[in-house]
This record gives structure tokens, sequence and C-alpha cells, in this order.
């Protein structure tokens, strides 16, 4: 299949007044049309900077990438000139937010904040924007008469769908969708996954997942990249990572999620934090809080192995186990 | 929205009630006597008496309240001392003068402190960011009568090219308009850049730059059309003030408005055209105040389904219906 | 443990508050004029009403560097005896100002209900009256003189206290550890004085530092009016108001205090902004 995306060794830091700031240090990803990639991380782990890149939405200054290159569809995105990038923001390659309550424009009605993207990308008339924007809305779940109103009009799960109907008006390429639940009720949250899925269903869109909800990811991905640190631990396909958990990280991840099938008394939280991004170790970046460091995670930075097929992992324990 | 500006009306009755009392007391507790301001110090006791009790100074003070409020119902704003004339005359004479000069104000204002307000904010850290926030600093540290003074001196006296005093047609106007009209706009500039600067960093721009928006539709068109409505509020509290009178420029230009009258009635102990002439500014500005709120209300939708209970119900009615439904 | 953490938090105010060139600027010019106004005595050449009627008028001469006024009073030395009232005008209008309308406000938020109601109709009854029309009609009812510039002054600024203020607490008393403090079962008083008031202290700083700007500049308005403090006393604003009849030949009488009165406001409101972004890092763009 062909390579939507190809983020390669990107590095982000932002200059603040405590310091540099590094969010994303060497991240290397790729994405397959009709795939949907799950990247999950802890707050603060890069996952929003990453997307921010694709998109070129990171504010410049404060901040910078230094390294790396993104290609989308073979081309890089980091060359393109702010035109060039306009037309595909909102077109080829569109976002939803993690905040429905901010991300929507308060003093415009929801009909014209889904017929802007409509009439930015294609040749339409006003009333024809509208049109579509009307369709768009039923298409998410809302009544088209509500078109007229403003976002407080909404609840939060309705401005999320509002924001997925701008997000798809133009039918993207690729869609990224940074923590799209996490700001909702748990019952809204099984909405707009569902959503998503027939989305993935009925017209292959490629997807990023940002996430940390390990349960959303086993749903709806095909493939899993953990991110710590700016910096991706371990990726595989979600069988590989599910059942052939090779990451002390990952596996922590897995422990602190209560469990259906088994009865677990008690859950198992990392211990620690997060390294200060503005100070981060030098060797293994989760070394810190790993139960399995040795001197060796200390001092030296694992290089990223393919253990098998597509499966990488970033670790000398996780390698020396396998042998 | 009709509701809430019948009750706002309601309220304003009894501030300005509020108001005209206030200036009764602090009328009351004055010294000097204005039988004998009137007179002159050469009057007898007896004329003094006499004037005393035409002007029924002697009446205790509910009796003098509440028959000046009663008065004032009935449009009688009561008698100049000096000039023996209405006072309602003597206040429309002076206000033509005030609104033009405060509308000259704002206009000035405005004009100089929303477009440097934009530029500075969306070249932030530039030569024009910082020339025009340093402005904006002097404007708001700058007392307006030595600003007044210096203007003066440099147009009036050394160039020579407008008339120092006076208010009798455009060319006097230019040089007390600008005197209030700059540090006004300092005001005005810092608002707008503030402003401007917290809406930019809103998740919805971000949401219009993932659209593919352009840069200049995003500044013009998102940021601005929000950022604007607090700057609304700054230039309608603008208006207002300046519709009070520029005690202090009119004094120092001799500009004969409501702020002149003020000081002279003031000091000569007039008390009707005092009572009437805050009352006055006092209503102005309430009356701005109000329309700012209603404007405000039209360009930011989430206040004007606050104020229009019955859409409020209608909300809260559908939210019930979604809840059930989830 | 108690005193470490305030102490610390102050010294993070500080280094956030020392990056600022500006404020730093600012602290700097009000320093010199708070030494000018302390030193008064020994820095002045001249005293404040020294009269020599031989050399009025003056220019600018080695004897009197900044010239002389009608009476033949060394305007320099008028100026630093000078920044003492205004200094002191300012500080007290505000403390006057800050008290009265910082206890309404409080008062308002803390109570709630028809207390607040009530007391928030006066204050937009107040805010109905020009300030300055207030402050010359209290003055005007109290007479002129310092106290009562400094009285008339700070009455015209309790409505912005009192908003600000009760603005403030009620930010405050919504957050839970008053009402944790309540479940403790301190008393009002003692949640108002132990919590509210040191948590409500920042916006009141930051209001009031650069109150004493605009104290200042209404003191001087009202006496340039001739309704303030009176002359001899060596304000600046009188100053100006009596070298106004001298604008056209002798323009150093109102230019120099002018400039006096402008770099004092200017160095307190350079210093507001440098506190107000210090105290609220989150305002700091």
């Amino acid at each position: 299949m062909e390579k939507i995306l190809e983020i390669k060794d990107l590095g982000i830091r932002f200059k603040t007044d405590d310091g540099i700031v590094n969010a994303v240090n060497g991240v290397t990803l790729e994405l397959k049309k009709g795939e949907v990639l799950g990247l999950v991380g802890e707050t603060g782990a890069g996952k929003t900077t990453t997307a921010l890149a694709i998109m070129r939405l990171i504010q410049i200054p404060p901040g910078e990438i230094y390294q790396g290159s993104i290609l989308f569809e073979g081309r890089e995105i980091l060359d393109m000139s702010d035109k060039e990038m306009q037309q595909i923001r909102g077109d080829k390659i569109s976002m939803i937010f993690q905040d429905p309550m901010t991300s929507l424009n308060p003093v415009r009605t929801v009909g014209e904040q889904i017929a802007e993207v409509i009439r930015l990308h294609q040749k339409v008339s006003a009333a024809e924007a509208m049109r579509k924007a009307c369709e768009m809305l039923e298409m998410v779940g809302i009544p088209a008469e509500r078109s007229g109103e403003y976002p407080h009009q909404f609840s939060g799960g309705m401005k999320q769908r509002v924001i997925i109907a701008i997000a798809l008006a133009c039918r993207p390429d690729l869609l990224i969708a940074d923590e799209p639940t996490t700001a909702l009720d748990v019952t809204i949250q099984a909405q707009v996954m569902d959503l998503m899925e027939n989305l993935k269903k009925e017209f292959g869109t490629s997807m990023i997942l940002i996430t940390h909800d390990l349960g959303v990811v086993a749903e709806i991905c095909d493939k899993v990249a953990i991110i710590y640190a700016g910096e991706i631990l371990e990726y595989g396909t979600l069988e590989e990572i599910y059942n052939h958990t090779a990451h002390p990280y990952t596996q922590g991840l897995f422990d602190s999620v209560p469990d259906l099938d088994e009865d677990v008394r008690r859950l198992k939280p990392i211990d620690g934090l997060m390294p200060d991004p503005t100070d981060l170790p030098s060797g293994c970046k989760f070394a810190p809080r790993c139960a399995r460091c040795t001197e060796q995670c200390r001092t030296m930075h694992p290089d990223m192995t393919v253990l098998n097929g597509n499966h990488g992992v970033r670790c000398f324990a996780a390698l020396n186990r396998e042998g | 929205m009709l509701r809430y500006t019948g009750k706002r009306l309601l309220q304003m009755v009894f501030v300005l009630l509020g108001v005209s009392f206030i200036i009764f007391c602090l009328m009351e507790i004055t010294p000097g006597d204005p039988a004998r301001q009137i007179l002159g110090p050469d009057a007898s006791e007896e004329a003094v008496l006499a004037m005393r009790e035409e002007l029924r100074l002697d009446d205790p003070f509910a009796v003098r309240y509440i028959s000046y409020i009663a008065g004032v119902l009935h449009g009688d704003f009561g008698t100049s001392y000096t000039t023996k004339e209405p006072v309602i005359h003597e206040l429309f004479a002076r206000y033509p003068t005030t609104v033009l000069f405060a509308v000259l104000t704002v206009l000035i204002a405005s004009l100089i402190g929303i477009p440097l307000g934009i530029i500075s904010a969306t070249k932030q850290y530039s030569w024009v960011d910082s020339l025009s926030t340093s402005f904006a600093m002097l404007g708001v540290s700058i007392p307006t009568f030595w600003l007044g003074l210096m203007l003066m001196l440099l147009f009036a006296v050394k160039l020579e090219w407008l008339p120092a005093t006076g208010f009798y047609g455009p060319i006097y106007w230019i040089l007390p308009a600008i005197t209030v009209g700059l540090p006004a706009s300092a005001g005005i500039i810092r608002m707008t850049r503030s402003s401007m600067l917290e809406v930019v960093r809103l998740d919805y721009i971000r949401t219009a730059r993932a659209k593919g928006q352009t840069e200049r539709k995003i500044i013009y068109g998102h940021a601005l059309e929000n950022a604007m409505i607090p700057v609304i509020t700054v230039v309608g509290i603008t208006f207002g003030q300046s519709l009070g009178g520029q005690i202090v420029t009119e004094q120092v230009f001799a500009v004969p408005g409501l702020g002149k009258l003020m000081v002279e009635a003031i000091n000569s102990r007039n008390y009707p055209v005092v009572e009437g002439g805050v009352l006055l500014i006092a209503f102005a500005y309430c009356v701005i105040n109000l329309l700012v709120d209603i404007i405000y209300a039209y360009l930011d939708p989430r206040i004007k389904s606050q104020y229009s209970s019955s859409v409020k119900k209608r909300m809260k009615k559908e939210a019930a219906v979604h809840e059930g439904e989830s | 443990m108690k005193g470490n953490h305030k102490r610390s938090r102050l010294l993070g105010i500080w280094k956030r508050f020392s990056r600022s060139k500006t404020a730093m600027l600012g602290l700097a010019v009000l320093c010199i004029f708070i030494l000018l106004a302390v030193f008064a005595p020994l820095i002045a050449p001249y005293g404040y009403d020294e009269q020599n009627l031989r050399e009025a008028y003056q220019g600018i001469s080695m004897r009197h560097l900044l010239g002389t006024d009608n009476l033949g009073r060394d305007t320099l030395s008028r100026l630093i005896w000078g920044s003492r009232i205004s200094l002191v005008v300012g500080l007290l209008a505000v403390a006057i100002g800050a008290a009265v309308g910082g206890l309404i406000g409080s008062f308002a938020a803390f109570y709630g209900g028809r207390i607040d109601s009530v007391l928030m109709r006066v204050v937009d009854i107040m805010m109905a009256i020009p300030s300055m029309v207030l402050a010359i009609a209290i003055c005007a009812a109290l007479g002129p003189g310092l106290v009562n510039t400094m009285i008339a002054v700070g009455f015209s600024s309790v409505p912005t206290y009192a908003r600000v203020v009760r603005s403030a607490v009620l930010t405050i008393r919504q957050q839970e550890y008053i009402e944790a403090a309540g479940a403790i079962g301190s008393g009002n008083w003692r949640t108002i004085a132990k919590h509210i008031i040191p948590n409500s202290l920042a916006p009141i700083i930051v209001q009031a530092s650069l109150g004493v700007g605009n104290a200042i500049q209404s003191a001087a308005s009202m006496s340039f009016l001739g309704l303030g403090i009176q002359p001899p006393t060596p304000e600046w604003g009188a100053m100006l108001s009596t070298g106004r009849q001298f604008i056209r030949d002798y323009p150093m009488m109102v230019v120099a205090p002018g400039i006096c009165i402008m770099l004092v406001i200017s160095s307190l409101n350079l210093l507001g902004d440098g506190l107000r972004d210090a105290l609220d890092p989150r305002m700091k763009r």
C-alpha cells in the first residue's frame, strides 16, 4: 500500500523563559493509505506537538523545527510555502482538536463555520456551501435547522461533532484526531468513536488518533506507536503491541488500565513522573522510572530496533530478552 | 432584549435618584451662603435674609429635596441663582458644545487607537509595537491640562498656526480635541492590543488556521470580530466620560461647555445648576452604558442569549431533551 | 516551612518583575523621586518659598538651573519640595480609596445577597458621577487644602476599588479552600482576614500602583483649577496653574512641573504594569 505520511527524525523545541523545552526528539512514523494509527502517550509526551507539526501549526517562534522531515503523499510539508500549506489544510489534511468548548468561534454560527472551510477549498457559491454545511451537520447527527445557531447554544458533545463536521467537510485524505473524546462524557465518547469508525469503513480515511486511552486504540486502530518524552518507544501493529508487548513503558501503560476480564484488585500505576522536557536524561528517557533499568540504560541512549516485521522497540532490556 | 432594556431603564431611575441625593447632601454641607454669593459682600443683612427666604434656603433638607425631585419630575430643574434663567436653558446652551467636543474626542481616540492597537498586536515586539506601546504609556501618564498647555504653547504661541482659546469653529476645535483625544487613544491602544493578543492565542483561531484560512482573513476576520468586543466598551466609556464635560481642558482652552459651567457653578454655590448638571451628566453616562451593553449583545451572541430569557428557557428545555436522549 | 514557601513565592515574583526592563526603569525613576522627596531639605538649593523679587522671571542659569518664577523663587527647589507633596497626596489618596472601596467590595462579595446588591447599587450611583466632578464637589464641601484634596481624590476612586476588590474576592470565594475554612469552623472575620485578604491582594496592589498615578494627576488637576492645594505650597499642579499666566514669555514655569508630573506618573504606570505581569504570570505576553 502507498504511504500517505512519512515522518522522519522530527525534532521540535520551544524557547521559553524556563529554558529550552525539547518537545519532540527524533520522531519517526509512517502511515499507509487507509490505515489508522494510534499515537499513545501521557500528557506532555509530544503527541499534540507532532500533530500540529504535520499541519504546520507550530508557532514559530517560540517553536522551532530543528531537524527531520514530514512527507505527505511524497511531498515535503516543511518546505511548502504558506500558500501551498493553506491549500492542504482543511482539504487534504484535517485536524480534530482536543477541546471542543473553545475550538469554535463564538460569534459565528456553526453553519457559517462549516461553510467557511468548504468555500475555501471548493469553487462553490455561498448558498451552495451553506447547503453542504447543513448536509455535514446531518451527517454528524445534528439537525440541519440548527445551522443558524451559535456554538454556545450547543452541548460539548455537539460542539465536538461540529468540529468533526468541519474537519470532514472536504473529505480529507488524512485526519488527525487529537484526543477527540477526552473532554466529553462517557456516553458521548462512544458516539464520537462510532462516528470515527464509520469514517474509516465508509471512506477509507487515513487517520492518526492521538490518545492516552489504550481502550480507544484497541477499538479502531490498525497500528500503534507509543510516545514518551518526545520519542517513539515502541511501534507495531495492534496485535504486536497488545500481545507481544516489548517495552517496559508499554507494559506499564497496560498495567495501569483496569481490565474487565481479569479480576485484578489493584491497578499498578507507573512510578514517578515524565522527565522535565527542559532537562532530559542522557540515556534512555524512561530509565528513571523503569523497573528493569541497568547501568547501560542510564548512560546510553537505545536505538530503535526492529524485532520482526513492523514491530520496533527502543529498549536494551527488551533486546537482551529477545536475544 | 426588550425586557432587559426595560429593567435597565428602571435601574437608571434609581441611579439618578441616588446621584441627585448624593449631590444634594454634598451641597448641603458645603460652606458658603448662596444668598451672600449672589448679593455680594456689600449687601445688607436684611437683603441676604430676604434672598434666603426667596430661595427657600431655610426650609428643612427633606422638604427642599422632595420639592426639587417633584420639580424635576415635571421637567423643572429650578432657576440659576446667578443668571435667573431656568437651569435647563443654561444646560442646553452649553450641552451641544460638550457633545461636539465628545464626538471629536472619541473620533480622534478611536481613529488613532484601534489601528495602532491592531498593528501593535499583529507585529508584536516590532518597532511599530514598541513605538505605539510607548506612545500609549505616555498617553496614560500625561496630565491632560499640561498636554493642552504644551500644544497651546507650540501651535498657538510659538508657531501661531492655531488659535489658543475659544470654540467658535473647526479651527478652534483642533487643539482641545487633540488634547483630550490623544490620552484617550492610549487606553484604546492598550485595550485593542491586549484583546487582540489574547484572542489570537485562542483555540478557534487555530481551528481557522487548520481550515486553511489565509492569515489575513484570520486576523481581520475571526480575531478582530472577537477582539473588538471589549474595545467597544472602552470606546463607549470614553464617550460617556467625555459627555460629562472635559472639566480641565475646557478651562484651559476656554471652551464654553458643561465642564466649565460645572466648575463655575460649584465655585459660586449655584446649587440648582450643579444639581441639574450632574443629573444631566449622570443621565448621559447611564444612557451610553446601556447603549454599549445593547451593542455588545448584538456583537456577542453569548451575551444576547443571556439577556433574553425566552432563549434561555428554550436552551434549558433542549439541553434537558438531549440529556434524555443520551 | 510556611515562611519559606512565602519567601520563595516573593522571590519568584521579584525574579519575574526584575526581568522586565520597563518595570525596572519605572522603579528606578520612582526611587529617584522618593529620594528627592525624603532628602528635599538637603538637596534643594533654596527653600520652597524663598522669595527674591530681584531675581524673578529668570531663565536657565548656573544659579537657578531651571530658572525662577514670578516671585523669584527657584523652580528646581520648588519642584524638589513638590515631589513630597505629590507623592504623599498620591499615596494617601489611594490608601483612602483602597481602604474604603476595599471594605465595601469585600463586604459585598463576602456576604452576597441583599448586602451585595445594596452596596453595589451605591457604587453604581457613584460611578455615574464623573470622578472629577465628584472630587470637585467634595473639595468644595470640605474646602480647599492638602488634606481635603487627598480625601476628595481618594473618595472619588472608591467605586473603582470596590469593584476590583469585589470581583477578586468573588473569584477567591468560589475556590475550595474557603469552603474548607468554612467547614472547619473559622468565623467569617477569620476567613476574611486569613484567607480572602491575602489571596485577593494581587489585583488590589496592581490597581493601587496604577491608582497612585491617577491620584497624583487628579490632585494636580484640582490644584490647577484653583480648588485643591493652595499656593505657596509647591504642588506641581498649583505651580502649573501659576505658570500658565506667564506661558507666553516664561514657558519653563509650565514645562518643568508638567515633566515632573509625567515622569512620576509614567514610572508608576510602568511599575504597575510590571507588577501585574509578575503577580499574574498568566497575563504576561
